[in-house]
């Protein structure tokens, strides 16, 4: 099962480079830029998925042994990452209007004054 | 213990440039209180981390502080760990140096921009982060140090509002570094499904052993977002859009200290996490890179006609000898590394400041707008002429020193294996060194020689708030090229001895013993051996650059009668001039080494047209190097 969440992982990452290499819609660069996010994402919280495991919060009335849970750290560091990466697309959107604004353009073949 | 106090520096250290940064935003417009905050902020995290020195890197002791006194539980770390040996200190101390004088040059330079009330914010955030980088001992809050670091980084690129580059490079900047970022994360993520740890020393002790194609794979991805922050060969181009449009005292702290990062990521990775710097596939891996990034590099220096963007290639350039050197995995190859490292932050701070204050006085840094302003700005001239000495290896100046190490250890190691390819890069370092020497020849002649330009006759030395700063950097470039054995026995060899020897860092943060339980073997890679096959008296080469200095200094006054003689019009010339009056021409940089760069047309030609400028190219090369590197591992790790 999680499998396809890796496959899914890679794809995403993949579709996410790919946008960024043969998009040239500053935009769209910015959208390849958040898709390899959410790869990233799904990937790492599969990681710490165990099959049949409960939410990592337990009070001690509760633990039966035998029972165990999900990894919580790497739901942690998915948390970190999301923020990151909404701060990432936010900076990028705002590079990209400030962009437009000098360049009148928006297509990266035309912003190009820094070369050679 | 008796270290207990000092084991709250390091936190400290990271904690006062977030507070400051913080503070700073308080203040607002008050410039009076915003400079002297951030003063405090820098000068107190500068001096918590020269008050290591004594417990680190002379008596050998591991600092060790865990955040809320989260301390391992069972053989698993569980808190974040702030863990400083002496490679950290290390490192710490460079940035901590680098981001002191800037910030002080900063106090009068930005005085020309507009939106100076956030500059000190992003740059105290931009400081943290760093310092952050090589204080953890976290895996995961390594990444987010290097995200602080880059949005902040990526903030002060764009900041200059009448740069009409700067939003380009900026966003650039963050396309490009995200491939890095994606990578480290991707590579935190699978180390953590093997180890279930994100405790550096825990990793490194679990960790090495039997490859698999997993940890093959993170350490491939590792390295390669380590290596985009230090802006190794394919990743070059954004560094050089960046540190042209950033602020002179950014391109500082880009430079000399952000790559630095990555050096020390990857320090970290190949030696201490996966411990596969044994594997010689490793060892050539960065040889080669290293190289490339070093060759590449000074010949896209030799082809720039603006002074930060130059400077901006050079700077790679030397990146490129500290990796090769780093490569070799000998004593003597970490130890000319680790050196190259200081020297680098001291003097590209150095000449970044220089072309700031050129900026400063003149408006512009473009090469054949420049020239003459030697009888202008003297004393920029003479600090430029350190740096300019320094980076191109001159004795008794700090880059001989380090370059000295480094041919000698790709030699040594040439000897060693008994391979033709090591020796090719001791020739590959030397005419790189050679021609980092003619493009500042170059930027000597065209910025500060040559006649003056009419329209630079006002262009006057920067004032003394940006002077200092500069003649700290300038004496230390002086003081580490005269006292390379000072800098060796308290510096450079106890970090070297830390790259080599993974187990104290393991036992003082697991318990006694950790590492030997884990690890297959807690023997060093190597025997380090810091013998140089030839010897060097500094002060002699002192009193020899003294005596050729003041020998030509006097032919210079002999023959100063006849140099400023009028060329008034005159009956005799106008047959050459057909009647012409004389005119103000200067050899601009571009025409020096035509001779040469005719020779190379084909090669210069061909790189320049590479570095197109447009971001999918290289977003492109990123994605390459990054598969590359996946592949070479896979094919040679396994």
């Amino acid at each position: 099962m999680m499998l396809a969440n890796y496959i899914g992982a890679i794809a995403l990452i993949v579709i996410g480079f790919y946008a960024m290499i043969a998009k040239h819609d500053i935009i769209k660069i910015v959208v390849g830029m958040g898709l390899t996010d959410y790869g990233l994402n799904l990937m790492i919280v599969s990681i710490g998925f165990n099959e049949g495991g409960t939410a990592p919060i337990f009070t001690f009335g509760e633990l039966v042994s035998g029972m165990y849970f999900v990894d919580p750290v790497p739901q942690a560091l998915t948390l970190t990452s999301i923020v990151i990466g909404a701060c990432v697309t936010a900076m990028a959107l705002a590079l990209c209007v400030r962009i437009y604004n000098e360049y009148g353009t928006v297509d990266s073949r035309e912003i190009r004054r820094l070369h050679g | 213990m008796t270290y207990d106090v000092y084991m709250h520096f390091p936190v400290i250290a990271i904690m006062t440039l977030f507070v400051g940064a913080f503070l700073v935003t308080l203040v607002g417009k008050r410039q009076a209180a915003r400079n002297a905050i951030a003063g405090a902020a820098v000068l107190v995290s500068l001096t918590l981390l020269a008050l290591l020195i004594k417990p680190v890197m002379v008596d050998g002791e591991i600092i060790m502080y865990w955040m809320g006194n989260w301390e391992p539980v069972e053989g698993y770390a569980i808190g974040i760990a702030i863990e400083v040996d002496a490679l950290s200190l290390f490192f710490g101390l460079l940035i901590t140096i680098a981001v002191a004088c800037s910030a002080f040059y900063s106090f009068q330079y930005i005085k020309q921009d507009d939106a100076r009330g956030s500059f000190f914010t992003l740059y105290l955030m931009l400081s943290g982060g760093v310092l952050g980088i090589v204080l953890s001992g976290d895996l995961f809050n390594i990444y987010v140090m290097l995200e602080v670091m880059t949005f902040a980084a990526v903030g002060l690129t764009a900041f200059r509002t009448w740069n009409p580059n700067a939003r380009e490079a900026a966003f650039k900047y963050l396309v490009v570094g995200s491939i890095g970022s994606t990578c480290a994360l991707l590579g935190t993520a699978l180390v953590y499904a093997q180890c279930h740890t994100l405790n550096l020393a825990q990793i490194s002790a679990i960790l090495p052993g039997e490859l698999n194609p997993t940890t093959v794979l993170a350490f491939a991805l590792l390295f390669t977002g380590f290596g985009c922050k230090s802006f190794m060969f394919p990743f070059h181009p954004i560094a050089a859009d960046a540190h042209g449009a950033a602020p002179s005292s950014v391109s500082v702290l880009i430079s000399g200290v952000f790559t630095k990062t990555g050096v020390y990521g990857i320090i970290r990775v190949c030696y201490f996490l996966f411990r596969s710097m044994g594997l010689s596939s490793v060892q050539i891996m960065l040889v080669v890179i290293g190289c490339i990034s070093m060759f590449v590099c000074v010949t896209m220096a030799l082809n720039q006609h603006d002074f930060k963007r130059l400077l901006a290639f050079h700077s790679i350039s030397q990146i490129g000898y500290i990796l090769t050197s780093l490569g070799l995995c000998t004593g003597l190859g970490i130890a000319g590394g680790l050196y190259h490292a200081i020297n680098h932050t001291l003097f590209k701070g150095l000449l970044f400041l220089t072309a700031g204050s050129v900026l400063y006085a003149t408006g512009t840094t473009y090469l054949e707008n420049l020239g003459g302003l030697a009888k202008k700005m003297p004393k920029t001239t003479a600090l430029f002429l350190i740096g300019a000495f320094s980076i191109s290896g001159i004795p008794p100046f700090n880059g001989f020193y380090s370059k000295w190490i480094i041919y000698q250890a790709t030699f040594e190691k040439a000897a060693e294996t008994g391979s033709i390819g090591y020796a090719l890069v001791t020739v590959v370092c030397v005419v790189t060194s050679v021609l980092t020497l003619a493009s500042f020849i170059k930027v000597g002649h065209s910025v500060f020689f040559g006649q003056l330009r009419p329209e630079l006759a006002e262009a006057k030395d920067p004032p003394l708030g940006m002077r200092i700063p500069m003649w700290i950097l300038g004496g230390l470039c002086v003081f580490t090229g005269l006292f390379p054995n000072v800098m060796l026995d308290y510096i450079i060899i106890p970090a070297t001895g830390a790259v080599f020897n993974a187990v104290p860092y393991i036992d003082t943060a697991m318990g006694e013993g950790y590492a030997a339980a884990h690890l297959a073997s807690t023997s060093p890679f190597v025997t380090p051996n810091y013998t140089l096959l030839g010897g060097w008296d500094p002060l002699a080469w002192l009193v020899l650059f003294v005596v050729v200095l003041a020998a030509v200094f006097l032919c210079s006054l002999a023959g100063r009668s006849n140099r400023d003689v009028n060329c008034a019009p005159d009956s005799k010339h106008a047959v050459f001039f057909g009647g012409e009056e004389a005119q103000y021409s200067h050899i601009s940089g571009g025409d020096l080494f035509w001779g040469f760069k005719h020779t190379m047309r084909r090669y210069l030609g061909f790189v320049s047209g590479a570095h197109t400028g447009v971001t999918n190219d290289y977003v492109l090369w990123g994605v390459t190097a990054t598969a590359v590197i996946i592949a070479y591992c896979f094919a040679f790790m396994l």
